[in-house]
C-alpha cells in the first residue's frame, strides 16, 4: 500500500475483547460485529484498491446509541472510521486497523417529508436516489445526483459534498442541505440549522459538508427539495478536435446559457461507450459534448436553437438533438455507463476527479495525453465540461507487475496538472486518502494548519477519521500555539488618520 | 482612536501581527458602512481595507472575478454588468435601511452575507465565495478554497468566512462566483391579501416547476409612512404580494401568465415588467418601506429568518403583538420586522416566538445604547454556542478581529 495510514495502537487491540463486549451493551444483538468474515463487506470503499479490517463494526440505530459509542469510544481513546454506503472513491471510509468502523447503514428512516417548506428530513443511511422517489408523486426531487446514486447514502454526500451531473446549475450537496443533527466524538448531540434558509451564526453546516467525517458523526439530514423542470431536452454533438468543444462550452456560458447538465467524452470513453450501450455515438470525432436544457419547453426550444447556433460556429461536425424522453436518455446512456464501459476495455482503471478553469480543457487533455506516453498506460477522459470537473480514467492491469504503481504515478501528474492550471485537486470525489499526500501542491502548511485547528474545535484529540485529508497530523496543542512575532509595531511608515 | 490604512496583504499581517502581540483587538473596516451592525465592539484601532480595492482578474467565460476585500461593490457591480453578469444572491444595499451613506466594501458584502430576494433561487453569500486570502489571528495569511466554481478540496473554510462579519479572520481578496444575468423579468402582483393568505399563494408559488425567483409580501401597514420606495404599487394603501420570475424573454412571459393562472384563486395579478419589476425588488432587497429617512426612523429591525410556510402565522402574531410593521421575502422565510421603540427592542418576545417557529433573529438596526442590552445575533443551545467559540477560537484565540461583535459580552 502507497499511502501510509497512522500506526495502529498495540494497547488499544489488546483490549479488543473488552472493547467489543463494550459496544455490544450498547448496541445489542447483531449491532456489532467483530468475525473476520463478517467484517470482510467493510474492508474497502469504493477505492477498491485498498483494504484493511476494522478492528470491530458497529451498526447501530439510534443518535443515542451513536452517542454512546462514541463517548465510550473518546473516554477509551479509540479512533472512529463513519461509514455511509461505501461508495467513496477516494477511501474515505477505509478502516483503521484499531479502529471502531460506525456504519449508519440502519439509519434508513425518512423522517419527514414537508412539501410547504420544499424540505425532506431524514436519517443518513437514506440513498440520495430514494429521497426522490419519496417526494416524486408531488412532482419534486432532490437535485444533486452523483453517478451511484442509487447506492450512495445522503450522510455520506453530506460528508463528501458530492456533486452530479447537474450540478453545475442546481449547485453541490452543500448548497442543497439546510440543516443536520451530528454526534461529535465525545457523545454531544448538536442540531446545527433546519428548515430556515440559514443558519444562526457562524456557517458550520458549511464546514460540516465535505468533512470528510473527521468532524463528526452526521445522524439527520434536512434537504431542500426542487420542482422538476418541465421539459428536458438534449443536444449531443460531435467536434473534430477537442480544442473546438472546449471552445464551445466556453462560447454556451459566455453567452449566458447555464445548461443543466454540459458533459464532454474524448476518443477513448467514446468508443468505450458507443461498444458497451450503443448509444449512436459518432466514432470518428475527437470529443462529443451532451449538453441539456432543462426547464419549460417555450425556454429549452429557443435555447437549443441558440447552443445549435454556437455549436456550429466553432465547426461542430454532427450534432442531434433529442426529440423524444427514450432518445434523451439514450444520449445519457453511453455518458452514464462511462466507467463501466471502461471496465470493459480494460481489466483495471483508476477514476481521477481533478477541476480546472474551462478554459484549458484543450491544455489539460494535452498534457493527459503526454503523461499518458509517458507512463505507457491508456486513458479515457470524461468531463463535467461545464464546471471543469475531469474525470480521467487510466486503464491498467493490477496483474502486471507495477502497473498499479504507474497508474497512482499517472494519475498523481494529472491532478499536479490541474492544480499548475489554476485548479484543485477533487472536485467531487473528496480526498480521503487517495489525494491525501498531494494536499501540499495546493495548500501551504499554514492553509493546511488552520483547517486543521478547525477539526481540533470539533475533535482535539484526532480520533474522528484519523489518516485521511491531513498529510501530516499535528497535535491540537501544537496547532494551537501562538507565535507572537517580534512585537514591536512593524509598521511605521503606515499612514495613520 | 487609530485607524491603519493598509496598503497591500502584506501589511495586514504587520499590523495583525502586532495587535496580537499588544493584545489590541482591531476592528476591520472597508468602507464603514455596516458598522452600525452587531453588539457594540470595544476596540482601539481600525484596520481600514479601503486602500485594497483592486480587481485582481475577471474572467466572464469562467464565471469567476478575484477582487481584493476592499473593492467597492458599486464599482465592482458595474463591471460584471457590463457583461451582463451579477452576482446572483442579490447583495442587500444596508444603507437606506442604517442611513449610512455607501454601498461598501466586496469584503464587507461577504462578511455580513446579507443575501437579498434571489436567495430562495440562486443561495447565498455563502454559495458564491469560491475562494479568499486572508490573514487570521495567528498573524498568518492563509488561503481557503480555490478559483473554480466546483471544488471539495479540503475543508470549506470560505462557508464560514461568508457571514462572520469579520472575527475569523481579515480578508484580502476573494474570488466569487458570477452568473449571467437574466434577459428579461415580469413581476405577478396580487393584492390585498392578509400576512397568512399571502404565505399560502407564495407557497404555491414556490412549490410549481415555474422557477420563480423572488416572493415577497408588503402588508398595507407597512405603507403607512410615505414614500415606502415601491412606487406606485403602494398608493392605493393595499397589501402586495410579489412573485418574480426571471429569464429569456418568452420563457418569463410564459411562466408569468401560467403562474398568475395557478393562483387565481388569490385574485387577479397584475404584471410588472423588467425596469418596473426590477425596481420592485431592489425595494424589498433593501427593505426601503423601513428606511432610516423615512417614518419609522427610529424604530428598531430585526431580521427574522425562518421555515417559509410558518413565516406569514408569525409575522402576523409580531406585529400583532409589538403593534409594529413587518415585510415578509423569501416565500415567507424572512421577515423584516420594524417594532416601536423600547429600550430592549422587544427582544424577548421576537426571540420566543421566532424561537417556537423554529427560526432565528437578528436586531439590525437599533441604537448603540439598545444594543448594549440585546444579543444582537440569536442566542444558541450552549451545545452548538460552545462549539461555534471554539471554531472561532481556532482562527483568531486572542479575539484580536471585531471583538464581542457577535457576542455580548455579560452573555458570553
Amino acid at each position: 500500500m502507497a499511502i501510509m495510514m497512522p500506526a495502529p495502537d498495540q494497547a488499544v487491540l489488546g483490549r479488543r475483547d473488552a472493547i467489543v463486549a463494550a459496544l455490544r451493551a450498547i448496541v445489542p444483538g447483531e449491532g456489532v460485529i467483530d468475525s473476520a468474515a463478517e467484517m470482510m463487506p467493510y474492508e474497502s470503499d469504493g477505492l477498491m484498491a485498498y483494504r484493511q479490517p476494522p478492528m470491530v463494526v458497529v451498526l447501530p440505530d439510534t443518535t443515542e446509541q451513536v452517542s454512546r459509542v462514541l463517548k465510550y469510544c473518546f473516554e477509551q481513546g479509540i479512533k472512529v472510521v463513519p461509514r455511509g454506503s461505501g461508495t467513496s472513491l477516494s477511501g474515505g471510509a477505509l478502516p483503521l486497523a484499531d479502529g471502531v468502523l460506525l456504519g449508519l447503514g440502519k439509519f434508513k428512516r425518512i423522517r419527514e417529508v414537508d412539501f410547504d417548506n420544499r424540505v425532506v428530513v431524514t436519517e443518513p443511511g437514506v440513498t440520495n436516489l430514494a429521497i426522490s422517489q419519496a417526494v416524486a408523486h408531488a412532482g419534486y426531487y432532490y437535485a444533486p445526483d452523483p453517478s451511484s446514486q442509487i447506492a450512495c447514502s445522503i450522510g455520506g454526500n453530506v460528508a463528501e459534498n458530492s456533486g452530479g451531473v447537474h450540478c453545475l446549475k442546481y449547485g453541490m450537496t452543500t448548497n442543497n442541505v439546510l440543516g443536520c443533527e451530528i454526534v461529535l466524538i465525545t457523545g454531544e448531540i448538536i442540531r446545527v440549522g433546519g428548515k430556515s434558509a440559514e443558519t444562526s451564526g457562524y456557517d458550520l453546516m458549511g464546514i460540516i459538508t465535505g468533512s470528510e467525517g473527521l468532524l463528526g458523526v452526521i445522524t439527520e439530514v434536512t434537504v431542500r427539495i426542487l420542482q422538476k423542470p418541465e421539459t428536458a431536452r438534449a443536444l449531443m454533438v460531435g467536434f473534430a478536435q477537442v480544442e473546438a468543444a472546449g471552445e464551445c462550452v466556453a462560447r454556451i456560458i459566455g453567452a449566458g446559457i447555464i445548461p443543466g447538465g454540459m458533459e464532454m467524452m474524448d476518443k477513448p470513453a467514446i468508443h468505450a461507450a458507443e461498444a458497451f450501450v450503443h448509444a449512436g455515438y459518432p466514432l470518428d470525432v475527437e470529443a462529443l459534448l451532451i449538453i441539456e436544457l432543462d426547464g419549460p419547453a417555450i425556454e429549452v426550444d429557443e435555447l437549443i436553437r441558440r447552443v445549435e447556433s454556437i455549436a456550429l460556429g466553432c465547426g461542430s461536425t454532427t450534432c442531434q438533438i433529442s426529440t423524444s424522453e427514450t432518445e434523451r436518455n439514450l444520449f445519457w446512456a453511453g455518458r452514464k455507463a462511462a466507467f463501466p464501459a471502461v471496465g470493459r476495455i480494460s481489466p483495471d482503471y483508476l477514476c481521477m476527479d481533478g477541476t480546472i478553469p474551462r478554459g484549458k480543457l484543450p491544455e489539460a487533455l494535452a498534457r493527459i495525453r503526454d503523461l499518458s506516453a509517458k507512463y505507457e498506460l491508456r486513458c479515457a477522459n470524461v468531463f463535467h465540461a461545464g464546471d471543469g470537473n475531469l474525470h480521467p480514467l487510466i486503464l491498467y492491469d493490477a496483474n502486471k507487475p507495477g502497473e498499479m504503481e504507474r497508474a497512482e504515478a499517472f494519475g498523481a501528474d494529472i491532478l499536479r496538472a490541474c492544480v499548475e492550471l489554476g485548479g484543485v485537486l477533487t472536485g467531487e470525489h473528496g480526498v480521503g486518502i487517495e489525494k491525501r499526500d498531494l494536499m501540499p501542491e495546493m495548500f501551504s502548511e499554514i492553509d493546511l494548519n488552520q483547517q486543521q485547528r478547525l477539526k481540533c474545535a470539533f475533535d482535539a484529540q484526532g480520533l474522528l477519521n484519523p489518516g485521511k485529508v491531513f498529510p501530516t497530523l499535528h497535535r491540537c496543542a501544537e496547532l494551537g500555539r501562538m507565535h507572537v512575532h517580534g512585537g514591536k509595531l512593524a509598521f511605521p511608515d503606515l499612514p495613520r488618520f | 482612536m487609530d485607524t491603519l490604512k493598509v496598503r497591500d496583504a502584506r501589511d495586514v499581517e504587520d499590523v495583525v501581527r502586532a495587535a496580537i502581540a499588544s493584545e489590541q483587538p482591531l476592528e476591520i473596516v472597508g468602507h464603514g458602512s455596516k458598522r452600525l451592525i452587531g453588539q457594540p465592539m470595544a476596540t482601539n484601532a481600525l484596520l481600514d481595507l479601503a486602500a485594497l480595492n483592486a480587481v485582481t482578474s475577471y474572467e466572464p467565460n469562467e464565471l469567476i472575478i478575484t477582487v481584493q476585500a476592499g473593492a467597492p461593490l458599486a464599482d465592482v457591480r458595474s463591471l460584471i454588468d457590463s457583461r451582463n453578469q451579477q452576482f446572483a444572491f442579490e447583495p442587500m444595499d444596508t444603507a437606506p435601511l442604517l442611513g449610512t451613506a455607501n454601498l461598501g466594501t466586496i469584503g464587507g458584502m461577504i462578511g455580513a452575507g446579507l443575501a437579498g430576494p434571489r436567495r430562495i433561487k440562486a443561495g447565498g453569500a455563502r454559495d458564491h465565495l469560491l475562494g479568499a486570502h486572508g490573514v487570521s489571528g495567528f498573524g498568518d495569511s492563509f488561503k481557503a478554497g480555490g478559483r473554480v466554481v466546483k471544488n471539495v478540496t479540503g475543508y470549506d473554510l470560505c462557508k464560514l468566512l461568508a457571514g462572520s462579519w469579520g472575527t475569523l479572520a481579515v480578508m484580502t481578496e476573494v474570488t466569487l462566483k458570477v452568473m449571467p444575468r437574466p434577459e428579461s423579468e415580469r413581476t405577478l402582483v396580487l393584492r390585498g391579501l392578509d400576512d397568512v393568505a399571502a404565505t399560502r399563494a407564495m407557497t404555491a408559488a414556490l412549490g410549481s416547476p415555474f422557477d420563480v425567483s423572488g416572493a415577497a409580501h408588503v402588508p398595507n401597514s407597512a405603507f403607512r409612512a410615505a414614500g415606502s420606495g415601491l412606487g406606485e404599487l403602494g398608493g392605493r394603501g393595499e397589501a402586495v404580494t410579489l412573485l418574480r420570475l426571471e429569464g429569456i424573454t418568452a420563457s418569463a412571459a410564459h411562466r408569468a401568465a401560467a403562474l398568475g393562472k395557478l393562483l387565481a384563486p388569490f385574485g387577479a395579478a397584475d404584471v410588472l415588467e423588467d425596469d418596473a419589476s426590477a425596481a420592485v425588488w431592489d425595494s424589498v432587497r433593501d427593505v426601503r418601506p423601513f428606511a432610516a429617512s423615512g417614518a419609522l426612523a427610529a424604530w428598531p429591525v430585526w431580521r427574522i429568518v425562518c421555515p417559509p410556510a410558518s413565516g406569514g402565522a408569525l409575522g402576523q402574531a409580531l406585529s400583532r403583538d409589538t403593534g409594529g410593521d413587518v415585510i415578509y421575502d423569501w416565500g415567507g422565510g424572512l421577515i423584516w420586522a420594524a417594532l416601536p421603540p423600547k429600550p430592549d427592542a422587544q427582544a424577548a418576545l421576537v426571540r420566543q416566538r421566532v424561537d417556537a417557529a423554529g427560526g432565528h433573529a437578528t436586531l439590525l438596526r437599533a441604537s448603540d445604547e439598545v444594543r448594549r442590552n440585546v444579543d444582537v445575533f440569536h442566542p444558541q443551545p450552549s451545545g452548538l454556542a460552545a462549539l461555534s467559540e471554539r471554531v472561532r477560537q481556532s482562527f483568531d484565540p486572542k479575539g484580536i478581529f471585531n471583538r464581542g461583535r457577535m457576542l455580548r459580552e455579560s452573555g458570553a
